[in-house]
């Protein structure tokens, strides 16, 4: 390598816009506080005394040591395994509070069932953030929207990983998901971190991939392989192959040109990666925050990007009405190419601005809600689509389904004005016939996830957790896949109530 | 003839040396001190800069590599004149002579500048970075800790 080839690298260290590009991240400030303080920490405290449904996003302080919860009903035999939950639940250090939903540090939730009993332990994901701010008893870098005063840093967008959003079991670990970074590894024994993951290592990309995103939702082929994404801020998106054990086998680039700033989910077929990109714009000034500048742009199309599993290229392009959506349930593709999915749409972006109204207890409801809609991509380029008349988030399908044609979908759903969801249920795709279990307004319902013990679809349980509002304790529930209106055949119960979460996995044993 | 041209060679060197010593006496040195390099696998490449055009041209005063060892690696520019500089460095762990970036354009080696400039949301700036060499000053001592 010749000496000048050497010093051009090195140049690149300056001229590289490191970090500009990364979208999730704040701003760098001066160190001033924002003007426009508002003290989120109080204005929650107090709506929480006339909200109590609020206290799914009240701070938690320390972790839940083993517990064995308290049977209603009895636990089917056959379902023995490990049930782990993510989603943030240190949302206040100190004076403050964040002020958005999402930039809470991740807690992992682990349910045990051993076929007759249920036990718990919550544990904080001890990231290099985590364990820094912990010392120090206070925040110390600036989250996506919340700046804090004299903050750290930030070189990488992993060193304010959260490691909040998913968590997934590769091998013989666990990597609890953050879409801005790199998977955190956990051990699954102690619930300990022990590293934040770089792909490429063992691999021919070396270090290539370190420090790139890793979406919170990757898809795992029925034969174990694993598929994601990582959106970077200058609208190219990397795309990954990897073996069921987490090693990288094919890592490509591709120019989605897509200035949406935040991407969130995206969907598989038996033998294409569809990249679904929401109609979603970004007004970005120096004091604004990240998600508070996300906007939605109601004349930009949603684009679907068709891309070959096999060798990871761009195949084609479809366009779409204008739409947004966090989730998608499930793609698959018939033989003749035509591209079926479902997504859990909404026709604006309130649903983000949402939760950050509800970080100072602000609970009013302003047309946040999305429903299932099916869409279908012709081979001859036309699109078409069929939206159900409910409300829907969280939508699963069966593991063995994955990229595969589906019957079922499960989702959750609420009454129209809810703060949370309060319901799930069993979509069957074809009929449009619903199976539902409404919890009640007592309830604030989490994901729940189908477990087919037999790999048949429709066969198994629906397992899921609820925060039972009047006393406070979080109950996890296990439904008869194929009757969820009877209600849950088992109810496990906490004597204390978790953080509400985003997603999780249930881990056969 | 001859005196007159030894008078002339010597009047010569005189001016010379006069003029040097007025405005170009190189006594001032800096010493950069690079903390928290990781290992002792590869070397470390530093570059002197001189002013803030040179910096954003990448055009270096001196460049200098080191092996790397773990811990506090000291580096020093002797003869270096007056004025305004910035250093910066990356130690290249798997000596093969160039910084390595991930795809999306982030350095996955350690790097660093002079003053400990960070990067913050972007690359670090020059302003932070950058530190005189003045007459008064024998050796100007310069610290930073690697980036990983």
């Amino acid at each position: 390598m010749l000496r000048r080839e050497v010093l051009k690298n090195l140049a690149l260290v300056g001229t590289t816009s490191l970090l500009t590009t990364v979208p999730f991240l704040g701003r760098a400030n001066s160190g001033a506080v924002n003007h426009n303080a508002v003290n989120y920490k109080a204005l929650f405290k107090k709506a929480l005394r006339h909200n109590p449904e609020l206290i799914g996003f009240a701070n938690i302080e320390s972790n839940f040591s083993e517990t064995k919860l308290k049977l209603e009903g009895k636990l089917p035999s056959e379902l023995k395994g490990q049930f782990y939950r993510n989603g943030p639940g240190k949302h206040e250090r100190g004076d403050i509070r964040y002020q958005h939903l999402f930039e809470g540090d991740g807690m992992l939730q682990h349910f045990h069932l051993d076929g007759n009993n249920v036990y718990h332990r919550g544990k904080f994901i001890e990231t290099p953030k985590f364990k820094k701010e912990e010392s120090a008893k206070q925040f110390l870098y600036s989250g996506p929207d919340t700046k804090i005063a004299n903050s750290l840093p930030v070189s990488s967008s992993n060193d304010v990983n959260t490691a909040n959003t998913n968590v997934i079991s590769v091998g013989n670990d666990l990597w609890a998901l953050w879409e801005a970074g790199a998977p955190s590894k956990i051990n699954p024994h102690n619930l300990q971190f022990e590293d934040q993951v770089n792909l490429g290592t063992g691999s021919k990309y070396g270090n290539s991939l370190k420090g790139l995103p890793f979406s919170a939702h990757p898809k795992i082929d029925p034969n174990g392989d694993i598929w994601n994404f990582g959106l970077n801020g200058s609208g190219h998106v990397v795309l990954y192959h990897l073996s069921a054990k987490g090693q990288t086998k094919n890592v490509k680039l591709i120019n989605a040109q897509y200035k949406g700033t935040m991407l969130h989910d995206f969907l598989i077929t038996d033998r294409s990666i569809l990249l679904i990109l929401p109609s979603l714009i970004s007004e970005r000034s120096h004091n604004s925050g990240y998600f508070e500048s996300i906007d939605f742009a109601p004349q930009m199309p949603m684009r679907v990007l068709v891309v070959n599993k096999s060798d990871l290229t761009l195949k084609r392009e479809f366009e779409l009405p204008p739409g947004f959506a966090f989730h998608f349930g499930n793609a698959w593709e018939e033989n003749d190419g035509t591209i079926h999915f479902d997504a859990s749409l909404y026709p604006n972006i309130n649903i983000l601005h949402k939760m950050s109204r509800l970080m100072q207890g602000d609970v009013k409801q302003e047309e946040v809600n999305g429903n299932t809609t099916l869409f279908t991509l012709h081979n001859n380029g036309k699109t078409s689509q069929h939206s159900f008349n409910d409300i829907s988030e969280f939508p699963r399908v069966s593991n063995h389904k994955v990229g595969l044609k589906n019957h079922k979908l499960y989702h959750l759903s609420s009454a129209h004005d809810s703060l949370w969801s309060d319901a799930v249920v069993s979509l069957d795709v074809d009929s449009g016939k619903e199976d539902k279990f409404s919890y009640g307004s007592e309830f604030l319902v989490e994901e729940h996830v189908p477990v087919n013990p037999r790999a048949k679809e429709g066969h198994g349980y629906l397992i899921g957790t609820a925060l039972h509002i009047p006393t406070q304790r979080t109950c996890l529930n296990v439904f008869d896949l194929a009757n969820l209106k009877a209600g849950p055949r088992c109810r496990a119960w906490l004597p204390y109530h978790l953080p509400l979460g985003f997603h999780g996995n249930f881990v056969t044993s | 003839m001859k005196f007159t041209l030894i008078k002339t060679s010597v009047a010569t060197i005189t001016a010379t040396l006069l003029t040097l010593s007025a405005t170009q006496v190189s006594a001032q040195n800096i010493q950069f001190e690079i903390n928290g390099v990781n290992s002792d696998k590869g070397k470390l490449y530093v570059q002197l800069f001189k002013g803030k055009e040179n910096y954003d041209a990448g055009k270096a005063e001196s460049s200098l590599i080191i092996r790397a060892k773990p811990g506090t690696n000291t580096v020093t520019f002797n003869s270096v004149d007056t004025g305004e500089y910035a250093v910066r460095f990356f130690h290249d762990e798997n000596n093969n002579g160039e910084l390595e970036f991930n795809l999306f354009g982030m350095p996955v080696e350690g790097y660093g500048f002079s003053n400990d400039a960070q990067p913050n949301f972007g690359p670090a700036k020059y302003k932070h970075m950058k530190f005189d060499v003045t007459n008064t000053d024998e050796t100007v001592i310069n610290k930073s800790n690697v980036i990983y």
